[in-house]
């Protein structure tokens, strides 16, 4: 609770959170809510500004942007997080794994993991959809998968730093059990670099989504993503801006949430920055 | 520095290299969908495809192609594009020069304006000047790349501002000028993206060197406060921008992907994505090693430049 | 000016007449002026340069100006002289005589012949070749060297539209020497008898040609160059056109026409087209094998609002059948209304009272596709269709879906005849016999067509075929494209052509008020 508090009271932080839960409800509450269906094409109402009927615009085919907004906040934020999880466990489990570990199988993980980390993460995710088929959930795989090894990274760094420090060496000598050790004494202290390295990531989730999305592997239509809501929206930027403008308002609220988030977790957790 | 580090640096390079060109094969062999059928597409008949596919090649077992191609690349010839017909190694290096040429010019724009920009902010911590680099930092990364190079094409390109041509790539070695006006929107499209990133790095790491003991120790001793900014704090806080950036060149090189596909530009990112859709297997291998050993370069380059600029450092 | 036999003459004095009409009438006032570069951008990047392997429209473009066919289409979709002078058939069109022109020249210096034609035909039929089209030139059994220059075509069967499959667009035209030694070499070097010559192919970025002063028609091309320029994102095309980066667009997409047209300087171009989209469903199995639910769908579908959501307004309504107003037998019939009550009862009689789950594949390639997709399942849903849309990568519908899957979304360029769309897609014995429709009658109707030469008899023919495809409905045919373009107002001469794959590049010119460049 005291972290909680400390947070609040750090502006970002304040700031962050607070974007993030509006999102998270969003997310969870935001189809039972949504004002008209999200899928009915109002064929008189295309490319219709925001007006009382439509309090945020329709878009190309009549349908209800604050609808598909609320709407597709869920496949939007869940499968970044989605992703982000995905690319956290594995990381930090072979990150630990291989920094507890350390010797020969340390290297030869870390190895193949520099090779990832060399391909530039989107085009790794191109190459990993193109093999699994277009889909929004293969692009979540996707993005997970790329994004694992810097998790990696930043794990195993952690861990080496914690592995040699006086307590765990002196369990190591002990005897105890590696399973304990990592549990007990490891995972915990890795722990908080590790929630303020993936909250930033899910920023980067969904704006790698959107991208994937704009060159056409991501999610498909007519699902309300944000992502490709604004993909689409830009083949009719010049009738009406409100396609573009609702969605790609959201994931920016998203992103700053997120990323600010992740920044007042990082000073809060991190000694170093405290006064 | 020595020069076993040097050598240890390469021969790992040469093992990522060889990493990734596994996982590439392997990759591109669950492919759905191989170089025949798309070239072939709609008019693809049983026999035709049969016959394609035999000329092409792809009907071998997949470690002899892997093994004939290691082979090849080792012979310093990376094969024949299955979707042009021409040879890759030309193409993609071409490609390259063009992209590396966009990456550069994107990465000096970006320091000149990034990193003097985290440096104020720091200087003014809590200020207001604090508060607009990361308001405006925090808008840089909240728009999706795609996003804003529309933007920027319908605004600077579009028929009522005009300043710069909408695509297009001029050989810098024919026309300098041209070549600068033609990398203008991309360039300024990949600055304004990394430029969130970099200035809050120099930021962060400003705030924790003007922190230190030292640079309290050298405030204390009377040093003028300019002095001490730029003479002591920014010198130290440059190492770690250092790595920063060159970490960034692999988001860069990622990056050009979507800028290059709205800007039409002929770079190395549109080579691969036309490789990946047509399943052009040589051009594939080709763009992913040449990139991720541009990537390893970087890294090494700024290991360099870190040990350069500080003497502390030892190489083991 | 020629020589013709009586068939021949009938044929030709319809071409010439349509020559004149689709020359622009500013074109008869004043003598196109010569010279001039004209830069045209397309928006998918040519990658073949071999004239018998290219497959999409701006690979079209470019080998029409390399190379020349036997005949070329007419607007009015009958067959052109090109290198052939003329052609006349023997009496049951069984046997085809083309005379080909003794000035035409290959840009290595030689002459066009007789065995270069028989050379380049017998390679295009050759499976090996894996040439696209090589199924579209009609059931040719034979091609042969006949007398005083001549090629001599013999079908299996009478065949009446062998001039016009000839203008398929790979039916190009190679010195046999090439063919022989060095039809690899293509790729690289051009080697044809068309008015441009190659000066620079610069892989995925631009091709420029140049223009051939020993071309065969007198006075051809116009223009002194022509470069093809790529932009696959539609938005920085549109903006390089305004900003007179470019000349001319190849393509517009429907949702940016009215404003580029609307631009100053800008004509907007467009032009009814066959090109459509269609929904396929296996009519051999459950549910589609019961044509009361092919008609249910049929009758769910408001097809003017399909034309306003799918093609924003720049297309016609289809009926269900692949031929439309820019074909020449095509058979007017009032647009099929939309019914969701009739439809919901139809699929009730068919058992499905509780309605029916299916599942709709589109390919994201073009964009229209899964748009069609969205608003058919919209528009069904009253009817008890509930349709998911899945939308996939082109490969991937290339591999697992075209022509295999049991419900998805079609899309064809016009075919220049009638017999060629049926032939192509729904005869029996279709290349793409997608719908397995197999129905004996339409057969039947199509092939007696093919045989047919009086025009009033094939008229006929071919309505009943159209007739019998509205009423049983084995692919749903919503919306026909019409083609969009665009070009600055100084680009003179240059009309679409409603099939979508031929260009006429050498006919255009740049009128004085061009900027020099």
């Amino acid at each position: 609770m005291s972290f909680l508090k400390t947070l609040i009271r750090h502006p970002q932080g304040a700031v962050g959170l607070f974007l993030t839960a509006l999102v998270l409800t969003m997310a969870a509450i935001g189809p039972s809510i949504a004002p008209l269906d999200p899928e009915t094409m109002h064929f008189a109402n295309r490319f219709e500004p925001p007006s009382a009927e439509f309090l945020l615009g329709t878009d190309w085919f009549g349908r209800d942007l604050l609808s598909r907004m609320m709407v597709g906040a869920q496949s939007t934020v869940l499968l970044a997080l989605l992703a982000t999880i995905i690319a956290t466990t594995i990381g930090a489990l072979i990150g630990i794994i291989s920094g507890y570990l350390g010797g020969w199988l340390d290297e030869g993980i870390m190895r193949i993991v520099d090779a990832i980390m060399a391909i530039p993460g989107l085009l790794f995710a191109l190459l990993i959809i193109s093999a699994l088929g277009t889909s929004a959930l293969n692009a979540v795989i996707a993005i997970g998968i790329a994004f694992a090894p810097g998790m990696a990274r930043i794990s195993r760094s952690v861990t080496l730093q914690i592995r040699a420090l006086d307590y765990v060496s002196a369990a190591r000598s002990r005897g105890e059990n590696s399973l304990w050790i990592v549990l007990a004494e490891i995972l915990p202290n890795v722990a908080a670099p590790i929630i303020v390295e993936a909250t930033i990531r899910v920023a980067f989730a969904i704006m790698t989504l959107a991208t994937l999305s704009f060159l056409g592997l991501g999610a498909q239509p007519p699902s309300p993503e944000w992502g490709l809501m604004i993909s689409q929206g830009r083949e009719h930027m010049f009738r009406s801006p409100w396609p573009i403008i609702v969605p790609g308002g959201a994931i920016a609220l998203v992103a700053i949430g997120f990323n600010l988030l992740g920044d007042g977790l990082r000073d809060v957790l991190n000694p170093k920055s405290e006064h | 520095m020595s020069a076993s580090f040097l050598i240890k640096r390469l021969f790992l390079m040469v093992l990522t290299a060889f990493v990734v060109s596994i996982i590439v094969f392997g990759v591109t062999q669950l492919l759905p969908a191989d170089a025949a059928v798309m070239i072939l597409g709609e008019n693809a008949t049983p026999e035709a495809m049969a016959a394609l596919s035999s000329r092409l090649g792809l009907d071998r077992p997949a470690p002899i192609q892997y093994f004939d191609w290691l082979v090849g690349v080792l012979h310093g010839d990376f094969g024949i594009s299955l979707r042009t017909g021409q040879a890759v190694g030309p193409t993609i290096f071409e490609a390259l020069g063009r992209s590396a040429l966009l990456a550069a010019l994107s990465l000096f724009t970006v320091s000149i304006v990034a990193i003097p920009l985290g440096v104020w902010a720091a200087a003014r911590r809590g200020k207001a000047a604090d508060l607009g680099v990361s308001v405006l930092s925090y808008m840089g990364i909240s728009l999706p790349e795609f996003v804003l190079a529309t933007l920027l094409l319908a605004w600077l390109a579009g028929p009522s501002v005009g300043l710069f041509p909408a695509s297009g790539y001029t050989s810098p070695l024919e026309n300098p000028l041209d070549a600068l006006h033609h990398l203008a929107l991309p360039v300024i499209t990949l600055s304004i993206v990394l430029l969130a990133h970099i200035s809050r790095m120099v930021r962060s790491e400003m705030v924790d060197t003007l922190d230190s003991d030292f640079i309290r120790a050298a405030r204390l001793r009377g040093l003028p406060r300019r002095q001490v900014l730029f003479r002591h704090a920014l010198r130290n806080s440059m190492l770690p921008a250092i790595t920063v950036i060159a970490l960034d060149i692999g988001y860069l090189i990622g990056g050009v992907i979507v800028v290059e596909e709205i800007f039409s530009f002929p770079g190395v990112g549109r080579q691969l994505i036309l490789a990946i859709q047509n399943r052009d297997l040589p051009m594939l291998q080709a763009g992913v090693l040449i990139m991720s050993m541009t990537y390893a370069l970087a890294n090494l380059a700024a290991d360099l430049a870190y040990a350069a600029l500080d003497k502390r450092i030892q190489f083991s | 000016m020629m020589k013709l036999t009586r068939r021949a003459a009938l044929t030709l004095s319809a071409a010439a007449l349509s020559v004149s009409l689709t020359l622009p009438a500013m074109a008869q006032t004043a003598e196109p002026v010569a010279g001039g570069t004209l830069r045209v951008s397309v928006n998918i990047t040519p990658q073949v340069l071999n004239p018998m392997l290219v497959r999409t429209n701006p690979e079209y473009m470019i080998a029409e100006m390399l190379y020349s066919g036997l005949t070329t289409l007419g607007h009015d979709m009958t067959a052109q002289p090109d290198l052939a002078t003329q052609w006349h058939a023997n009496a049951d069109a069984s046997e085809w005589t083309f005379q080909l022109r003794d000035d035409a020249m290959f840009s290595d210096g030689t002459t066009v012949t007789a065995a270069d034609v028989v050379a380049s035909f017998e390679k295009l039929l050759d499976p090996e070749t894996a040439a696209p089209g090589r199924r579209n030139l009609g059931p040719i059994a034979s091609v042969a060297v006949g007398a005083d220059n001549s090629v001599i075509f013999t079908t299996d069967g009478p065949f009446a539209d062998l001039p016009v499959a000839l203008t398929y667009p790979t039916a190009k035209v190679l010195p046999e020497s090439v063919i022989d030694a060095g039809f690899e070499s293509l790729a690289q070097t051009p080697v044809g008898s068309g008015p441009f010559r190659l000066a620079e192919f610069n892989a995925d970025q631009s091709v420029i040609l140049e223009a051939r002063d020993d071309y065969f028609v007198e006075g051809l091309p116009y223009l002194e160059t022509v470069e093809v320029l790529t932009f696959p994102d539609a938005a920085g095309s549109n903006t390089a056109l305004l900003a007179g980066e470019v000349d001319m667009m190849l393509d517009v997409q429907p949702t940016d026409f009215e404003r580029i047209s609307a631009a100053d300087g800008i004509d907007g171009l467009r032009t009814p087209s066959g090109r459509f989209l269609d929904v396929v469903m296996d009519t051999q199995v459950a549910p589609w094998s019961d044509p009361r639910v092919r008609e249910a769908l049929s009758l769910s579908v408001d097809r003017a609002a399909m034309v306003e959501l799918v093609a924003e307004g720049y297309g016609t309504p289809g009926n269900d059948s692949p031929v439309n107003s820019a074909y020449a037998y095509y058979a007017d019939s009032p647009v099929k209304t939309y019914d969701p009550v009739k439809a919901k009862a139809l699929l009730a009689e068919a058992g499905y009272a509780d309605g029916l789950s299916l599942e709709l594949v589109a390919s994201e390639k073009p964009g229209y596709r899964s748009a069609m997709a969205v608003v058919l399942r919209e528009m069904a849903k009253p009817a008890g269709f509930d349709i998911s849309v899945k939308t996939m990568d082109h490969p991937s519908y290339l591999e697992q879906v075209w022509k295999k899957g049991p419900f998805y979304v079609g899309f064809y360029n016009m075919q220049p005849t009638e017999g060629t769309i049926f032939n192509l897609l729904f005869t029996s014995d279709a290349s793409w016999n997608e719908t397995k429709w197999n129905n004996a009658a339409f057969d039947a109707l199509v092939d007696e067509a093919d045989k047919t030469v009086d025009p009033a008899k094939r008229a006929e023919l071919y309505a009943d075929a159209q007739k019998l495809m509205r009423e049983d409905v084995p692919a749903l045919v919503p919306v026909f494209f019409d083609l969009l373009g665009a070009k600055a107002a100084y680009v003179e001469n240059y009309q679409q052509h409603p099939r979508g794959a031929n260009y006429a590049l050498h006919r255009v010119s740049l009128s004085a008020d061009a900027p020099t460049r």
